[in-house]
């Protein structure tokens, strides 16, 4: 007789309601269809339950973590553990997931691909990623990234018309499902070594002179390294972002990037803690992904291009941190990924507002003389400009302060200083689009698309916040981000 | 017993890692990947014995299960690029670079 698992459902509800508003989606454009309702009436009803959706599922998590009660599924064999890290990170996840799916409505009518899959498949990359941060198991970890990555493959190529977009789909697909391969037999030699698969009971079993083991660390590395977008594992990005309809970069430059950290994060503390070689591994990445990343966005002239090499230099950024593996350096990681969700993700909504009659604002003449037709705009650019680069009054500068700090504190200064100077560099490339929207005299396209309002709402939230995070970043009572980053840090280990 | 099949398992892995970077045709990419993941799910199920552990078994079928739906969604995107490209070769997907 086999005993039945007593499931606890509170764990699992984030990816439930996400999965369910996925399918009401995709059922309420069939309905609406049929009915024969208007287009962008349609349209304004999928967004609002998919924003709806995640709206919840921000709630529940968030209130997870005032709560700090962590919870399990199916405690016999734990798959997957909520404890603050998990309910930070997934609060995280969805809240970046919810702005870009406000972003998308008046962008993909723009551009005339608006069907409600978009949503359906928004709704259960977030599920997958959700999976992903709270995983405690290699299963759990594998059934995250697949559920995370294979809408996304779809999304990528969601502009089915172009060969651009089939071109970024197909490159993303590639490039995705050999790293997963590359993971999961990672995961198989590790199986072999220590005979188990949960988090906790690797730790207990892992032999760092075992070289079956240490080559199937390795390879779940070298996966992991694929999906955060680090050097030498990045050849996909720069041309995935750019191909991709600059909605679903917005979406998946963001959230791929914070779940895929996160994970990380939790397994190389509870899973790989006893192998003491990862540390200089994550370090040489890191410096090469601050270094190429840095010095290939100055040669772009494509906007989406230039910020997806600064996605991997802020990559490399978040892997100073992770090597050194103290508390306070995962305080900075989960600091610096706030930070860079708001950054890009308001970059990308100005892209975004710029979109008109089908043409996207990619290339860097686009913005020239900007700040005369659209100054609101412009000034809200070189906001989200200034904190990429980490000039001194934003959220980025703050981030990056916190991961200075945690790497000189624990003896990584020369990877503190290559940060610094590399982030000099970036200086240059971030300041190109202010000066062509300040400096230059305005093209001769107009841009004259009204911002739609989901969109302001979007950019005022990505702005307020990275002005409050880069001014008083932990001396306010309601928002003392620092403080929960540390409390999501130090979350006990499940046993 | 074990021994063998990890073995045979890391051969097919290593053909398929070889196929996925050298070939340029995007099906035979895509058998690559499917032979990887085969030798992943080979090396599962030997081990598992080896341990006499369940867990294997079950990531193994959960591998077959998510390799489906992966290919099934490749193969829907090389039919769009072929659809407006009128080709099979990696080499030729090239818009977008540098």
């Amino acid at each position: 007789m086999i005993p039945i698992p007593t499931l606890h459902v509170v764990a699992i509800l984030p990816v439930l309601v996400l999965a369910m508003g996925a399918f009401a989606v995709l059922s309420g454009e069939l309905f609406l269809s049929s009915r024969g309702a208007g287009k962008s009436g349609a349209g304004s009803v999928l967004v609002g339950v998919s924003g709806a959706t995640l709206l919840t599922v921000v709630v529940i998590t968030v209130q997870g973590f005032i709560s700090a009660e962590a919870s399990e599924f199916n405690p016999d064999h734990p798959m997957l553990h909520l404890d603050r890290l998990a309910y930070f990170s997934s609060s995280l996840v969805v809240g970046a997931a919810l702005l870009s799916c406000l972003l998308a409505n008046g962008y993909l009518q723009e551009l005339r691909i608006h069907h409600g899959e978009f949503y359906a498949l928004l709704l259960l990359s977030t599920a997958g990623m959700v999976l992903l941060v709270c995983a405690v198991d290699f299963l759990s970890v594998f059934l995250g990234i697949e559920l995370m990555s294979i809408p996304l493959y779809v999304l990528a190529g969601f502009d089915r018309g172009k060969p651009r977009s089939n071109e970024s789909a197909l490159k993303y697909f590639i490039a995705g499902s050999f790293a997963t391969a590359l993971l999961l037999y990672g995961m198989a030699l590790v199986y072999g070594a220590t005979g188990a698969t949960h988090f906790a009971t690797i730790a207990a079993r892992l032999d760092p002179n075992d070289s079956m083991a240490m080559v199937g660390v390795g390879l779940i590395l070298v996966g992991f390294a694929f999906k955060v977008s680090s050097v030498p594992f990045h050849q996909w990005t720069p041309d995935v972002y750019e191909g991709a309809p600059t909605a679903v970069t917005a979406f998946m430059a963001v959230t791929v990037k914070l779940a895929a950290f996160a994970a990380l994060l939790r397994i190389l503390d509870q899973a790989f803690g006893a192998v003491e070689a990862l540390g200089s591994v994550l370090a040489v990445l890191a410096g090469f992904s601050m270094c190429v990343g840095n010095l290939m966005a100055i040669i772009q002239d494509n906007v989406k291009r230039m910020l997806a090499w600064s996605a991997i230099a802020q990559a490399g950024y978040l892997l100073v941190p992770l090597s050194a593996g103290t508390a306070e350096a995962r305080a900075a990681v989960l600091f610096y990924l706030v930070v860079y969700a708001l950054g890009n993700l308001g970059a990308f909504a100005v892209m975004i507002a710029l979109t008109h009659r089908g043409q996207e604002a990619d290339r860097f003449d686009d913005y020239n003389g900007l700040a005369t037709q659209r100054p609101g705009l412009a000034a809200a650019m070189v906001l989200f400009m200034i904190s990429l680069a980490g000039i001194p009054g934003t959220a980025g500068f703050m981030g990056k302060l916190q991961i200075f700090l945690a790497a000189v504190r624990a003896d990584q200064l020369p990877l503190a200083i290559l940060m610094a100077l590399t982030s000099v560099i970036s200086v240059y490339y971030y300041l190109r689009l202010p000066i062509a929207m300040y400096m230059r005299p305005h093209s001769e396209r107009p841009h004259r698309r009204e911002l739609d309002f989901l969109e302001f709402v979007v950019l005022a939230t990505c702005a307020a916040l990275v002005l409050l995070l880069g001014l008083l970043p932990n001396t306010l009572d309601w928002l003392p981000v620092i403080d929960w980053t540390y409390q999501a840090a130090t979350a006990s280990a499940p046993n | 017993m074990v021994g063998e099949a990890v073995v045979l398992s890391a051969i097919l892995f290593a053909i398929g890692t070889v196929g996925a970077l050298v070939r340029r045709n995007v099906i035979v990419v895509l058998m690559s990947i499917e032979l990887m993941l085969n030798a992943v799910n080979l090396a599962l199920v030997a081990f598992s014995r080896q341990w006499a552990d369940p867990a294997g078994q079950v990531l193994v079928l959960m591998v077959i299960v998510v390799a489906a739906a992966e290919v099934a969604v490749g193969l829907g995107i090389v039919i769009s690029l072929f659809r407006n490209r009128e080709t099979l070769n990696l080499e030729e997907a090239s818009l977008l670079k540098w």
